[in-house]
């Protein structure tokens, strides 16, 4: 009688002795293993640059000869460095053999969304601005909302990959073996390729990204610069690159850098945000066509985002191509059309599946994450790494994508700010959303701009996967509408204008010299 | 003389679907079933941005309300079996966030009496405690503070001891760790704690609580009063002005009240009410929270007078 009871007490005492012994850390990082390239893209000396006037705009010093005393010392020095590696250094040159190019992506998508947070409203309901040169205050510099977010991604990308170039061209100019190649005593440590080491590509992806990044994200200087050494470490640790391969590819990156920053210091983004005069005569590009002007649905009101993001210099559209792909007006709050729009964007708030839940939700890429385009960036570096790309075709990939999602992010903003027309909650607020609306007026939708954009690089990057990419973009898109925050419209128009924003770099592309 | 248990102190706390139960100290009889319904209404405006005490007009307040199946079975004279299912309905007052309802998690416990001593006026009594809560639904996790709960599936170990005096005053304190499984969200990243995760799986540090209280228990009536405490042993802080995070580090103390009274007619029926307010707290809500419900007890054997626990 009395063992009965103890039953379901042993039972109970022991699943909670198993429950903890089950391994609860999950493995957070994507998996990059160290692999080989299927080529080394010898050629890529010669592929069209995006800044640079030519790849070899920037002069790059003839390197010491490898039977000369200062590099037998240099590789002295190595063979010395790896008879005594700790397990921590091992472990960065495992990091960094996933790719360097891969690596950086990853970085810097964690910086954005570190980033991602607008300024919390004062007592009086107004806003503090970010700003730049008080970075680490309240709010913190920056807010790297989409645009700002596809506009960094954009430029650290570009400079990468012009840089990789123009060490490219050095490399096969020079033609200076990786020190393993050169003594046989040197480990290699990383996969082995016949690439010339003269100047370190390890050293150069370093040099753009960090000095970039450190433009873009002032208060994350320490761990920028903390992540840029120990890519060079590494490589020098792993017998991949001397002394001197790295100094001569972190001075090539640093210098591409600086023709990128000096770029965005004058593309026009200081003046994105504008003033309070500049945003209430806003709402006159909606009244002046009969339509009712967006009010912010934050709470208190908020200044909208980045209204002037539209004047931004774009990377492959001129000024003039920005207008030409402007979409046509959309239909009137007060048309019937507009109503039967709403009715919709209502269903679907009323019929808020888990279904549809978990679409809105895996899309949503609001305050705190990534951004749309960080998703994408996730998205393409799962089909970078299946790949194998050497690092200049991997910085090409990204770049593609990241300028036309630059691109994409100008134009949609010129979209909504010229029409400022409402979001659905504005026109009936019994719309309860799924999501976060974002500050920002809703024709077209931004998601949609972006996820077509990607999409359309990616397929002329991967066109095995098209399909794949088109499935995406549509079903980010209506993530939009599901979640009861953009109208069919929206997204529908916007999905056709990130195609079309794309085809610009697609264009680009297949006349870079890569193919 | 009535039998009955008080160990349903449920609260949907402020955005942690935190059910807190089995603190007590009574037993229900050999073959007695207690069950019922206990509405929970728990209401927010302001709440802890980490350390930072804030409101947000763009959620408002939050109301959270709940009904709750409780079911309570004396498998022994020390031994009781114990269930609970609630379905739970989220609201905020202001913005636009979309509320949210359904089944959540169904929790059910064993308490065993592991001590009873007896002395002149008064007696002394241990328990353990082993329950185990899992969703019932596919709900979202990831949509706080409008979720329904926290979607992990938990084992919490408690311990409980109890010293009463036979005119009925007691004291009472009881103490519990959690186990909490990882919960599986519908975005392939996030970022918690000052790092991107490039997963859909979010680990949830366990948590340990613990309560406080004091009362009287007699004749078919208690009154309690308790405090009681829940730290997260481990998670990030919200950000400023970040939305809250499943495996944010939930703390929350409490104060609180409640009563039940055995009413002479129809026989068997209890009601009880409760009320708590939440004193300190991070990550959380600063819930006020009432509860009101109604027990009725089934006795199956013949011989109803089983000594009290």
């Amino acid at each position: 009688m009395r063992t009965k009871f103890y039953i379901p007490i042993l039972v109970t005492f022991l699943a909670l002795i198993l429950l903890p012994i089950r391994c609860k850390d999950i493995d957070f990082t994507e998996k990059l293993t160290p692999q080989t390239p299927l080529s080394i893209d010898a050629n890529a000396g010669t592929w069209k640059p995006i800044v640079l006037t030519s790849n070899n705009q920037i002069s790059v010093a003839v390197p010491t000869d490898v039977t000369s005393d200062t590099y037998k010392a240099e590789l002295a020095s190595i063979k010395d460095l790896q008879s005594k590696l700790t397990s921590a250094q091992r472990k960065a040159i495992e990091y960094w053999s996933g790719g360097g190019i891969l690596r950086w992506n990853q970085i810097f998508r964690e910086l954005v969304a570190r980033y991602n947070l607008p300024p919390a409203p004062n007592a009086d309901g107004s806003y503090p601005a970010p700003d730049a040169e008080n970075p680490f205050s309240d709010p913190q510099f920056p807010f790297s909302n989409p645009p700002y977010a596809a506009r960094a991604y954009s430029y650290v990308s570009a400079a990468q990959y012009d840089a990789l170039k123009a060490a490219w061209f050095y490399k096969y100019q020079y033609n200076r073996s990786a020190p393993y190649k050169v003594d046989n005593t040197i480990q290699a440590l990383m996969p082995q390729t016949d690439l010339p080491a003269y100047p370190s590509e390890e050293a150069v992806m370093s040099g753009a990204a960090s000095d970039m990044l450190k433009a873009l994200f002032p208060a994350a200087l320490e761990e920028i610069t903390r992540k840029a050494g120990e890519q060079r470490n590494a490589a020098l640790w792993a017998g991949k690159a001397t002394a001197s391969d790295i100094a001569a590819g972190l001075a090539l990156g640093k210098a591409v850098a600086a023709l990128f920053i000096a770029r965005a210091g004058n593309d026009g983004m200081k003046n994105a945000i504008g003033n309070k005069a500049q945003w209430d005569a806003l709402k006159l590009n909606a009244t002046s066509r009969g339509d009712v002007a967006w009010i912010s649905l934050d709470l208190p009101s908020r200044p909208p985002m980045l209204p002037f993001f539209s004047n931004v210099k774009a990377w492959m559209m001129t000024p003039k191509n920005i207008v030409d792909v402007r979409p046509a007006a959309p239909p009137l709050a007060t048309s019937s059309e507009m109503a039967n729009e709403a009715a919709e964007v209502k269903y679907y708030s009323d019929n808020l599946t888990r279904e549809r839940i978990a679409i809105v939700h895996k899309w949503a890429d609001g305050v705190g994450t990534y951004t749309p385009p960080g998703h994408w960036n996730d998205i393409a570096a799962e089909y970078i790494r299946d790949a194998r790309y050497s690092e200049v075709r991997a910085a090409r990939a990204f770049a593609l994508l990241n300028v036309a999602l630059h691109d994409a992010a100008v134009a949609c903003w010129d979209t909504k700010y010229f029409y400022f027309n409402l979001r659905p909650t504005q026109l009936d607020p019994s719309i309860k959303t799924g999501t976060g609306i974002p500050n920002f007026p809703s024709y077209v939708s931004g998601h949609s701009s972006f996820s077509a954009s990607a999409a359309n690089v990616l397929s002329y990057l991967f066109p095995g996967s098209a399909a794949e990419f088109s499935a995406m973009a549509e079903e980010a898109a209506m993530s939009r509408l599901y979640g009861a925050i953009h109208f069919r419209k929206d997204c529908m128009v916007g999905l056709d204008l990130g195609k079309r924003v794309g085809d610009y770099t697609v264009t680009f592309a297949t006349s870079d010299g890569a193919n | 003389m009535k039998r009955f248990i008080y160990s349903f102190i449920i609260s949907i706390a402020s955005i942690n679907a935190y059910s807190q139960t089995l603190t007590d100290g009574l037993l229900m009889p050999k073959k007695d079933l207690c069950v019922g319904f206990l509405y929970t209404h728990d209401q927010w405006e302001n709440y802890w941005e980490g350390g930072l005490k804030r409101d947000n007009q763009n959620i408002g307040t939050i109301t959270t309300q709940s009904m709750t199946f409780v079911a309570n079975y004396g498998l022994s004279n020390k031994l009781n079996i114990i269930a609970m299912l609630p379905y739970v309905k989220t609201q905020s007052s202001s913005g636009t966030l979309a509320g949210m309802k359904d089944v959540q998690d169904l929790s059910v416990a064993a308490k065993y009496r592991i001590l009873a001593k007896d002395f002149a006026a008064s007696g002394f009594r241990a328990f353990a405690i082993g329950s185990f809560s899992t969703p019932l639904t596919n709900y979202t996790p990831d949509f706080l503070p409008l979720s329904i709960g926290l979607a992990s599936t938990n084992l919490s170990g408690r311990l409980t001891a109890n010293y009463h005096l036979n005119q009925g005053w007691y004291v009472n304190t009881s103490g519990a760790y959690t186990w909490r499984s990882n919960v599986k969200i519908d975005r392939p990243s996030y970022f918690s704690d000052g790092q991107l995760y490039f997963s859909d799986q979010v680990k949830m540090y366990d948590t340990f609580d613990f309560v406080i209280n004091t009362g009287y228990y007699k004749n078919g009536l208690q009154a309690d009063l308790y405090y009681s405490q829940q730290n997260t042993l481990g998670g990030g802080d919200i950000r400023r002005q970040d939305m809250p995070f499943v495996s944010n580090r939930m703390n929350f103390s409490k104060v609180g009240a409640l009563l039940m009274y055995y009413l002479p007619k129809p026989k068997n029926l209890a009601v009880r009410a409760s009320f708590s307010y939440t004193i300190a707290g991070r990550n959380v809500g600063q819930s006020t929270t009432v509860m009101g419900g109604l027990l009725y007890t089934l006795h199956f054997s013949k011989t109803n007078n089983v000594p009290n626990p």
